[in-house]
């Protein structure tokens, strides 16, 4: 899986808390965020990536962990 | 002035208050001098985890330019109002508008279950007709049994079963509701 980076420019309006089905690619099964070496995504959109997981995490839009009741 | 992105949760049963909120912190936003520049109602959404034992919360969106002091009455109104679970403010780089994907998905819900509404009196009434349809079919079946009609009871049957299926389903919905 990703050995190639993704083609994703910096600018990508995209990335966004509240584009879920966008977010979950970055995801794993147990709701944590894929580490970039695995996700593909450059530093630079990694670091967007993860700042819009953890806002959608915190408005309850996507799971911390699939541990939740 | 800055712009700012305002997302608040609201209690479910506090739901009806909604379109009121959205009015009152609108106008506290333009009588300051600020721009609303995008509110929405996305409507209830299932939470991705319960807070505070609930399991669903009425989300709004607004898209603000304002002064710092605005934000901050702002603020303090979302701290003092019971019916709000949660905000969160970032701040941004410009104007923005335009439906956010939260609002298109709450749209086309809303479309669904006005779909489903309709489909769901439309195969009460279709199941009226048939039952009288079949009633008529018994009635000729007594005097002549025909193969075309065995084939349309076939169909008929397989029919039936779907509109009750479809019916238990919001028999479902209506029991979560009640739960929370």
């Amino acid at each position: 899986m990703g050995q190639d980076k993704e083609n994703t420019t910096s600018g990508d309006p995209e990335i966004d808390y509240k584009n879920l089905d966008k977010l979950r690619q970055y995801i794993g099964e147990t709701g944590k965020i894929l580490p970039g070496r695995i996700s593909g995504a450059s530093a630079n959109m990694q670091r967007r990536i993860t700042t819009e997981i953890k806002r959608a995490r915190y408005l309850a839009l996507l799971p911390y962990t699939d541990q939740h009741r | 002035m800055r712009h700012y992105e305002i997302v608040l949760l609201v209690h479910p049963d506090q739901s009806d208050q909604v379109p009121g909120m959205i009015e009152r912190y609108g106008a506290m936003i333009v009588k300051a001098n600020g721009v609303v520049h995008r509110s929405e109602d996305l409507g209830r959404r299932q939470l991705a985890f319960s807070i505070s034992k609930i399991h669903k919360a009425h989300y709004m969106l607004f898209n603000i330019e304002a002064e710092q002091a605005v934000l901050d009455e702002l603020e303090s109104a979302f701290r003092f109002n019971d019916a709000i679970i949660r905000t969160m403010v970032i701040r941004r780089k410009g104007v923005i508008t335009g439906n956010s994907l939260l609002y298109e998905e709450e749209l086309r819900d809303k479309e669904k279950d006005i779909e489903r509404d309709r489909l769901a009196a439309k195969s009460e009434s279709d199941r009226k007709a048939k039952e009288a349809a079949k009633e008529a079919a018994k009635e000729a079946a007594k005097e002549a049994a025909s193969k075309e009609e065995s084939s349309d009871d076939d169909g008929e049957a397989a029919e039936e079963v779907e509109s009750e299926s479809s019916e238990s389903a919001n028999e479902e919905n209506v029991n979560v509701e009640e739960s929370e």
